[in-house]
């Protein structure tokens, strides 16, 4: 098990676990709602509003604890039964601080599974680059018109 | 257990601790010198040092010599605000894996 750094402006949360289940009893655990409902929710009352598995599908589960009231949300990329799922996930208390979470399992032929999921972060610092890169582009782009514009007036 | 890169530890370990965590709220406001966080936190010059240190050395605080007062500012931009909500975020992971493990195993003797 391990989490590391990577790129610049990027994290990478990497965590592997052996569970004593086979391969697609770990996968309906994950994607059938009513088994979902089970553990997700880590002991809170989970409210399952939106879950559908297929690639572009919404999620959103809401967990309700003696400390409040918490909602997740995402959007599935990739739906590969039993063997791959990536999805992303956003909390309600930290707005535009995505994660792609990507769920592999793999099935150890004795009836054990190892699932590895890896969440990659990217941080304010990359984001702040990309937007800062985007709007200089932008700029660039309204100048080349506006210098089109007036060379069509001259 | 996870094991961090040392950088992403030292980020972590800074932030467990709850003085520390005031300290960069602190800083978040305004800069202040290591005496002003030593009254604000009831604390030695020493005491808050050491806290000052391990935050610097997380890259989550830089100090200054002014003259004879050292002058703390918070490090890099939102870096705390989002290696707490990782951190967060990895905890939740695991407890949830916990839960399924837990689940799995339960089903499984449910169903033979």
């Amino acid at each position: 098990m391990r989490a590391k750094v990577s790129a610049a402006g990027e994290r990478e949360i990497r965590i592997e676990r052996i569970f004593d289940a086979p391969r697609e009893r770990v996968w309906q655990a994950m994607t059938d709602p009513a088994l979902v409902a089970q553990w997700w929710g880590r002991g809170n009352r989970l409210v399952i509003e939106r879950m559908e598995v297929q690639r572009g599908g919404h999620w959103r589960f809401v967990e309700h604890s003696a400390h409040g009231v918490h909602g997740f949300e995402g959007r599935y990329r990739e739906v590969s039964p039993p063997e791959r799922l990536v999805q992303t996930f956003e909390w309600d208390g930290m707005p535009g601080h995505v994660a792609v979470e990507t769920m592999t399992l793999e099935d150890l032929g004795d009836g054990r599974t190892k699932l590895t999921t890896t969440s990659l972060f990217h941080t304010a610092e990359e984001r702040d680059g990309m937007l800062k890169s985007g709007m200089e582009e932008g700029v660039n782009q309204s100048y080349a018109a506006l210098d089109r514009l007036l060379a069509k007036l001259d | 257990m996870v094991q961090f890169s040392p950088a992403l530890d030292d980020t972590f370990a800074a932030l467990s601790d709850p003085t520390r965590r005031g300290i960069l709220e602190r800083l978040g406001r305004a800069s202040a010198s290591i005496s002003d966080l030593a009254v604000n936190f009831e604390m030695t010059l020493t005491g808050i040092k050491k806290h000052v240190q391990i935050l610097e050395g997380a890259g989550l605080v830089t100090t200054e010599k002014l003259g004879r007062v050292r002058q703390c500012t918070l490090g890099p931009r939102r870096l705390e605000d989002e290696a707490a909500w990782i951190d967060h975020y990895r905890r939740m992971l695991e407890a949830r894996l916990d839960r399924l493990g837990e689940f799995l195993q339960r089903s499984k003797r449910e169903r033979s």
